[in-house]
């Protein structure tokens, strides 16, 4: 398999500070950055959280951000090309990092690693996507123009959610029996062929 | 309790509505053609049709005065509006004409409101009346599409099925989001 990690200048000064962090710490670290590694664009330590590790493991804000920052590079390419865990641990021991570190990589990726495909598969981007549905099934027994009605209809809230936004938009839908049934029919030919999917 | 009322109260309640006493009195000396032609155009009116133009053309053939015409138009409205919003089933042909036949209208007039509310037209004027009424959106159109993310930046082998879904609303908008 080809190395999913190049040694670059970057890499070697990162495998360094990594090698010399103390081996008590460091699971619980790797195990904190692959929990949050599918939440894309939010840090994964807080400023106050980031104070107490460069004191806890001795580094510089320099050095901690790239310890952090090649950690996550790491675990994104072993996600990206979904490798073996032993495979991980030989790949990073080619770069030099000493074996106990690299028996962590490895050991969390195995523990985390399927959950996160998994969690990276459902956070695919789209434009919009239907995040929530809700529904009621009502009885209208009137309305303006007619009186004495008992007629039964369905009303659909879909919550859309915007890829660029926090907004939930809610958009409502009204069916008589008629339409709910219609519309029933259209979605069991797309699950049709999501099934002949798999 | 009183039992001098052997009949229902009438279809148009307690109180006869104002517009419909007004066009009782008004419809005196009105023949049965113009009295035609006027029900004509309200049947219209409420089918949701612009009649203007007709009622115009009907206020300057007649020698009846343009205010009594529309007393009429108005009570004719009404009437039939109530009537229709009455389902069949409660409100019968004979109880209807003996409504109004209180109402002290000539027997023909009777029948030509009785043929409206229970003949063919009562469907289409169900419908555009319905059509004011609040609803919410429904559902017009539903068009979707059945994809497979083969491989994404984060992942070299996703292989995810989705279906990316359009529905066109009847208030005229358009969604289009990815249910997974």
């Amino acid at each position: 398999m080809t190395s999913i990690i190049k040694e670059t200048q970057s890499i070697k000064e990162a495998v360094t500070f990594i090698n010399e962090i103390d081996a008590n710490k460091f699971p619980r670290l790797i195990s904190r950055i692959i929990q949050k590694l599918h939440l894309k664009g939010e840090r994964t330590f807080s400023e106050e959280e980031e104070q107490k590790l460069r004191a806890a493991l001795s580094l510089d804000k320099r050095a901690l951000n790239l310890v952090l920052e090649t950690s996550a590079f790491i675990l994104e390419q072993a996600v990206y090309h979904n490798i073996k865990p032993a495979a991980l641990q030989q790949q990073l021991e080619v770069i030099h990092l000493n074996p106990e570190k690299a028996e962590v990589f490895s050991q969390s990726w195995a523990a985390a690693g399927p959950e996160l495909v998994e969690k990276l598969k459902r956070n695919i981007f789209a434009p919009k996507k239907l995040e929530h549905v809700g529904w009621q099934l009502n009885l209208q027994m009137a309305q303006s123009s007619q009186t004495r009605l008992k007629s039964p209809s369905a009303v659909l809230q879909l919550g859309i959610k915007s890829e660029d936004s926090e907004a939930q938009e809610n958009v409502f839908v009204e069916f008589n029996h008629q339409q709910l049934l219609e519309f029933y029919n259209k979605l069991e030919v797309v699950q049709g062929q999501l099934d002949s999917l798999t | 309790m009183s039992s001098s009322h052997a009949k229902d109260p009438s279809f148009l309640g307690g109180r006869i509505p104002p517009e419909i006493e007004s066009m009782s009195r008004n419809l005196k000396d009105v023949d049965h053609e113009l009295f035609r032609k006027l029900l004509k155009a309200v049947v219209s009116a409420l089918e949701g049709k612009d009649c203007r133009e007709v009622m115009r053309s009907v206020a300057e053939g007649s020698v009846i005065p343009q205010e009594r015409l529309s007393h009429i138009i108005a009570g004719m409205h009404r009437l039939l509006s109530e009537a229709i919003r009455i389902p069949p089933s409660s409100l019968k042909q004979e109880a209807f004409k003996d409504d109004l036949r209180m109402l002290k209208m000539p027997e023909d007039f009777i029948t030509d409101f009785s043929s409206v509310v229970f003949g063919s037209r009562r469907a289409a004027l169900e419908a555009a009346s319905s059509q004011k009424d609040p609803h919410l959106p429904t559902l017009e159109e539903f068009k979707w599409r059945v994809d497979v993310s083969i491989s994404t930046s984060s992942l070299s082998r996703a292989l995810q099925p989705s279906v990316l879904t359009q529905m066109k609303l009847s208030d005229g908008t358009f969604h289009r989001f990815e249910v997974n």
